[in-house]
């Protein structure tokens, strides 16, 4: 595939949008978010890159990474054990004046050398704050048909209110396009315009030769943002292409979106749009199929594997190994790896990180839009 | 390098007493316990025990089992020197054999055995359901200064003429071998798990090669021939959960154990003693609003809609609204339409039953059975299937079997 014209490689930015979930990346990053019961963010965009034969995929890390490596490991699950590509981790530079990458550019101007050595034709470039079953194949066929120097991918939807309401701007950037004709005349930046935006969802398609030289000029003159400093001030010069994304999203862009997203889930057409397509991987943990015992109650819940569940849940989204022990009631709620409800415990509206125990009898409530969030290992 | 022990592990049986469920599929790939098949269990009890060389020896139907074991990664059995290796019957320059019997397989792969250079040799077998450390086996067997150790359970005096008995002395010396006798003098039943010191295991395969009346087979052949030569033959004594299931009763019975781990002793929730397991890579299961799950074990890609008491369902099983599923073994990727009632059956892969059609029943004084639907039939729409029918075929909506 490596000489076929068409062959792609992958490069990820699993720390973008950190900034907008300060609590869920307290120990880790956007990529490893939990999401949809026993994903991380990051299974989306690579098991859609795998399945489109993006057989090498890089993973710029920046901070907070050890979970993330130690989700990805070697790549196995993902098919990306290879000899030629497979997944490579590219941690930043080590040397005195090396910190972590502000934007794009920077991170891509620290593997130039390492770009130039491969062989595929184009790049696709993701972040993670997505969960989408993404067809990269048809994005680069369109890439390629129209001619175009970049395309980025968005879909339509309203800006989120988190977004929209954000005061300042260092909670990092977002782009909605004027496009006319497939081609983006105009890209805002944190634009605050309320209704249906195109709204990029950051995924990119391009040659790696052109791209190569953008980073290496950019670099040069200290640039940092491809979007802001790379693609906006030449736009009269690039035919930058839009590529309206119809499939399912699930954009995380704070707490509550995390909330949401998970609960969407629950709605069979939701959970059939994300994953009817190619399967998702993910680290294989070989829990035992979850236990319902006598007496438990049920009622709209996904859960993963590992599960023990005595007590009563409702509307709740229940990652592995939780355990919910008897006269327990859940409702409403996102319980993440581990967590434990103890006998007689009451909660609604929780959102517990992973190892989280809520002991016995304990009530406990958020609302509909204020989740309360605990943090990994707490005990309530 | 020489290992210590290595694993040879009899997978070749055809398991005809499961019917329907084999016909396609080789006994050790009969899936059990929602997410696992019957020979994860001796594969993560070896590498759990740290034995990293598994020779599988497979003939009838192994397309499903060489694909399922692969590398045999899922297990972490995928090693550089050693690992996890399918042993089919193979030509040789002066004509091939099928594995007469289960002396002959192994007799036949001693070439494969000798390139380990093993001390002791664990003989196991891929149709039963156990957790069990190996390595205590072997401590045992090095304890006793043994040639040849059998693990063996005590079974109830009552049924013991079922089984292949193991007479041993006060010390576990082995001094007679019973195989189902009328009037047993001993209730341990030998479990067909044996470690052998190499070097004897390879001379009495050699001797019974040579014998053209032998069966070739370990219980009848192999370990009468050790008695006679008075071998240091050990009984090891082994008290967790132990289940042979080659038949339709003992596998659903094993598989509703599972969903008592307290009473049964079968707890696959063992952080320290996990099952592997080849994963399904669906998405998490998803219980809908109005649905009952009770007492019942789901994993990843079930949909359930209806009603679930008591029963296993593998990944990707739909139950759709008012089907009810109650003392059930459902295999992976079932739809279980509107209406249907299926009770007390196992119902292997990818079937689809149709709407308010009946599967099974419970077991009433008259009538006791566990019907069996094999894998990929369809059930039509208002069939009723029989709650001791075998179906292997397609059966015609309103049509009944009994």
């Amino acid at each position: 595939m490596v000489n076929s014209s068409t062959s792609a490689l992958g490069i990820i930015f699993p720390n973008s949008y950190d900034a907008l979930v300060p609590e869920l990346v307290n120990v880790r990053l956007m990529a490893s978010i939990p999401f949809a019961s026993r994903y991380r963010l990051i299974d989306f965009v690579l098991s859609s890159m795998a399945h489109c034969d993006i057989n090498n995929v890089s993973v710029m890390v920046n901070n907070n990474y050890h979970s993330l490596m130690d989700h990805l490991d070697s790549g196995r699950e993902w098919d990306l054990v290879r000899k030629n590509g497979g997944l490579t981790i590219f941690p930043p530079f080590a040397e005195k004046e090396s910190k972590p990458y502000v934007g794009r550019v920077e991170a891509l101007a620290g593997i130039l050398e390492n770009l130039r050595d491969q062989k595929e034709k184009y790049v696709v470039m993701s972040d993670t704050n997505l969960a989408v079953n993404f067809d990269f194949r048809a994005m680069i066929d369109a890439h390629i048909a129209s001619g175009a120097d970049v395309t980025v991918a968005y879909n339509e939807q309203e800006l989120p209110e988190s977004l929209l309401k954000s005061q300042s701007n260092d909670k990092g950037f977002y782009y909605t396009f004027d496009i006319n004709d497939g081609r983006i005349t105009k890209i805002y930046v944190n634009d605050k315009e309320p209704g249906i935006q195109n709204f990029s969802m950051n995924i990119y398609v391009v040659e790696r030769e052109l791209l190569i030289d953008m980073v290496n000029t950019a670099f040069v003159r200290g640039q940092q943002f491809f979007e802001r400093d790379v693609l906006l001030a030449q736009l009269n010069k690039l035919n930058v292409q839009a590529y309206k994304y119809d499939g399912y999203v699930a954009r995380i862009s704070g707490m509550k979106s995390y909330f949401d997203e998970n609960m969407k889930l629950l709605d069979d057409h939701n959970l059939d749009a994300l994953f009817s397509g190619a399967p998702i991987y993910t680290k294989i943990r070989d829990d035992n199929p979850t236990r319902y015992i006598e007496g438990a109650r049920v009622q709209n819940v996904m859960a993963a594997d590992g599960c023990v569940i005595e007590g009563e849940v409702e509307n709740s989204v229940l990652f592995r190994g939780v355990k919910i022990a008897k006269g327990a009631k859940v409702k409403n709620c996102v319980l993440m790896q581990g967590t434990v409800v103890e006998a007689g415990a009451n909660v609604e509206y929780l959102i517990t990180d992973k190892n989280v125990t809520i002991t016995a009898g304990k009530e406990m409530r958020g609302t509909d839009t204020f989740p309360v969030y605990i943090a990994k290992f707490q005990t309530v | 390098m020489a290992k210590e022990m290595i694993a040879m592990l009899l997978a070749g049986g055809q398991g005809s007493r499961l019917y329907a469920l084999t016909e396609t599929l080789a006994k050790p790939a009969v899936p059990f316990g929602g997410k696992y098949r019957i020979i994860d269990f001796p594969l993560s009890n070896c590498v759990n025990s740290g034995i990293d060389t598994v020779g599988i020896l497979t003939q009838y139907q192994p397309l499903v089992l060489n694909e399922y074991i692969g590398n045999g990664q899922p297990w972490d059995l995928d090693r550089l020197y050693g690992g996890v290796h399918v042993l089919p019957p193979y030509q040789k320059a002066s004509g091939s054999d099928w594995y007469k019997g289960t002396a002959n397989a192994i007799y036949q792969n001693i070439s494969f055995i000798e390139r380990y250079d093993p001390q002791y040799v664990i003989i196991l077998s891929g149709d039963q359901i156990c957790k069990q450390d190996y390595s205590d086996f072997l401590r045992f067997h090095k304890e006793k200064g043994a040639e040849f150790s059998v693990a063996v359970m005590e079974v109830p005096w009552e049924e013991a003429s079922r089984f292949g008995l193991m007479v041993a002395d006060e010390t576990d010396r082995i001094t007679e071998f019973q195989e189902k006798p009328k009037n047993p003098k001993s209730n341990l039943a030998s479990m067909g798990i044996y470690i052998f010191n190499w070097d004897i295991l390879k001379k009495y395969l050699e001797e019974d090669e040579a014998n053209p009346e032998s069966e070739n087979d370990f219980g009848n052949n192999i370990i009468p021939n050790l008695l006679r030569d008075s071998r240091k033959m050990y009984a090891y004594r082994f008290n967790g959960y132990w289940k042979d299931v080659g038949t339709i009763s003992s596998l659903w019975e094993a598989n509703m154990e599972v969903l008592d781990p307290e009473k049964s002793g079968i707890n696959l929730f063992d952080e320290d003693w996990k099952i592997y397991s080849r994963n399904s890579g669906m998405t998490g299961h998803k219980i809908s609003a109005g649905a009952e799950v009770e007492n019942s074990m789901l994993t990843d890609g079930c949909r359930i809609k209806g009603t679930v008491k008591h029963s296993i369902l593998f990944s990707g099983v739909r139950v759709e609204k008012g089907a009810v599923v109650e003392d059930a073994v459902v295999m992976g990727g079932t739809v279980i339409k509107a209406g249907a009632v299926v009770k007390h059956c196992i119902v292997a892969e990818n079937v689809t039953i149709g709407e308010n059609a009946v599967v099974g029943a419970m077991p009433t004084e008259e009538e006791k059975g566990v019907a069996t639907i094999g894998s990929g039939v369809t059930i039509g729409d208002n069939a009723k299937i029989g709650p001791k029918a075998m179906v292997n075929k397609n059966v015609e909506g309103g049509e009944e079997q009994w």
